[in-house]
């Protein structure tokens, strides 16, 4: 069934749509991730202008994300002070990205910068979780996986404003969380991610953040910053296509709940080489589509802007 | 609408006219364009006298202005790059015209005025001096990826005429059509390409429901329109933590 896209002007298949929806929510269910780095590029494959993918992406995140934090909420696995802080940087880093976008936007090049770090990020994250996943599998024939925690003292404990985080346990500088969260920000807002696969490993090896609270105050985060930065788009660019964030949240939920049911008869390596090898595809077909001589040298667009 | 059909034919029929003449009316004046739009059809009909074999009939469709970008793509360290090269200030964003007697003698020179007067009269291009051999690519670049578009046609439809009274056009929209007035004209011409008589409708598109919402808002209230997305998206990721909390209890 073919329905009109308002904001993305385009014409779609809501089935297409609703499937590709539960698919990426499938293998966030399954892989615990937040699929905005999977979903935003496949928006964009679907032909889904690079601008309304991020903005609306977000959008859904934010949906996805605070459904998440209500469950750690429960678990009393959020630490707000941390979160508050990884939030202020957040904010900036949105706002500044919001602003980065709509200046790439005004030159008529937002299709070739969203691409282009698409390609870097799904290139280098694939890569590295390729062959993370080969050196697990080897290493798991020979000897119990060790999973050395870096703890106490390093670099980060010279810095000043220390401050105490009771649900963490911490004593560090408040300088490094809102750095994080800087980042997080910016990738939010100029590729439409959540970032969890960045904050994360960041909270555990640089923040030094005991794991029970990663996952929630990292939630907690993502929560406020792609609702800032859907509200940022909605103003700036007027990119936020509500009806298909609408279908991307109903196909999301639903594929969501069932990949965290569905027992997987794969290993744990397998799974991430499997999901490796999907990131790697698409990374492929962005380079390619960049890279091979198009059809058509010409295209029009509307308006009197790029 | 056969009524009507009936209706002229009996005028027609009845009242010998001194002078030619042409009436035509259209199946609908409001399109609505909903999420579920797919594009639609307008049937422009009517009738024209007197029945000879001198006059042709030309009909227009010019659907509502818009400003039009030409965009090459270049080729820099490997990377297919879109660099804008020209830029038409508000041409139709749609437009077809068909003729009743396509072997008309001067159909091409009807074509190229209309096309003049339409469209290639609002270019701007970036690279000065103007080159005539650029305008013209730019020119053909813009007629033919608006026809790849289903934009813009000329006299690739035929006027169905019956009698040599009675004539009968469909007119195909595209799926992504601009809303806003779409003006019809019915226009006699003689074999010279002189006007004898004209006829003008026109047709309102507008956006309705859902797709009027968002895309009004999202235009004239971005903030109200930002934290609408907000409050939907936390509301629908709200309920889902409730409802699968309550189907798994």
């Amino acid at each position: 069934m073919q329905i009109f896209l308002p904001i993305a002007d385009v014409p779609v298949d809501l089935f297409v749509l609703l499937i590709l929806g539960a698919a990426v929510g499938f293998l966030s269910g399954v892989f615990g991730i937040g699929g905005g780095f999977l979903m935003t590029p496949l928006l964009i494959l679907l032909g889904i202008p690079a601008a309304v993918a991020v903005a609306t992406e977000a959008n859904q995140i934010a949906a996805s994300s605070f459904s998440g934090v209500l469950a750690h909420l429960k678990r009393r696995s959020v630490d707000f002070k941390m979160g508050n802080i990884l939030v202020v940087g957040g904010l900036l880093g949105s706002a500044v990205g919001v602003e980065v976008f709509r200046i790439i936007k005004s030159y008529g090049q937002i299709e070739l910068f969203v691409s282009l770090c698409y390609i870097l990020f799904l290139g280098s994250i694939g890569t590295l979780m390729f062959l993370e996943s080969l050196s697990t599998i080897q290493k798991s024939r020979k000897s119990e996986n060790t999973f050395k925690q870096k703890k106490k003292h390093n670099w980060i404990h010279g810095l000043p404003f220390k401050t105490k985080f009771k649900s963490s346990n911490l004593y560090i500088s408040a300088i490094p969380p809102v750095i994080i969260g800087f980042i997080i920000g910016i990738l939010a807002s100029i590729m439409g991610v959540g970032g969890g696969f960045i904050l994360i490993p960041a909270m555990i090896y640089i923040l030094g953040m005991p794991t029970k609270v990663v996952i929630g105050t990292s939630l907690y985060q993502i929560m406020f910053i792609t609702a800032f930065t859907t509200f940022m788009h909605a103003t700036q660019n007027k990119t936020v296509d509500l009806l298909l964030a609408l279908i991307l949240i109903v196909g999301g939920v639903l594929g969501a709940q069932l990949g965290a049911r569905v027992t997987v008869k794969l290993k744990a390596e397998e799974i991430r080489i499997l999901l490796a090898i999907i990131v790697l595809l698409v990374c492929l077909k962005l380079a390619l589509d960049l890279m091979i001589t198009p059809n058509d040298l010409f295209s029009i667009t509307y308006g009197n802007g790029s | 609408m056969r009524a009507l059909i009936f209706a002229i034919i009996f005028i027609f029929s009845t009242s010998p006219f001194s002078l030619s003449s042409v009436i035509s009316d259209i199946d609908k004046s409001n399109i609505e364009l909903s999420t579920r739009f797919d594009g639609t059809s307008i049937l422009v009909f009517g009738a024209i006298s007197p029945e000879n074999d001198s006059t042709s009939l030309l009909i227009e469709i010019i659907g509502p202005s818009t400003s039009v970008n030409i965009r090459k793509k270049v080729q820099i360290w490997g990377i297919w790059i879109n660099k804008k090269i020209a830029h038409f200030q508000d041409i139709p964003s749609f437009y077809q015209i068909s003729i009743s007697n396509p072997e008309h003698p001067i159909l091409k020179k009807i074509e190229n005025k209309k096309l003049k007067s339409l469209f290639y009269d609002f270019l701007e291009i970036n690279s000065t001096p103007k080159d005539d051999n650029v305008v013209e690519q730019y020119y053909d670049e813009l007629t033919r990826l608006k026809k790849k578009l289903g934009k813009l046609s000329a006299f690739e439809e035929q006027i169905n005429i019956i009698n040599k009274k009675l004539f009968s056009h469909k007119v195909n929209l595209p799926n992504k059509i601009h809303p806003g007035l779409y003006k019809i004209k019915i226009t006699l011409i003689d074999q010279q390409g002189t006007e004898l008589s004209k006829s003008e409708q026109s047709v309102k598109v507008s956006k309705v429901g859902i797709q009027e919402f968002l895309s009004y808002n999202s235009e004239n209230n971005p903030v109200f329109y930002g934290l609408f997305s907000v409050i939907i998206a936390l509301f629908l990721g709200f309920s889902a933590a409730q409802l699968f909390r309550w189907l798994y209890r």
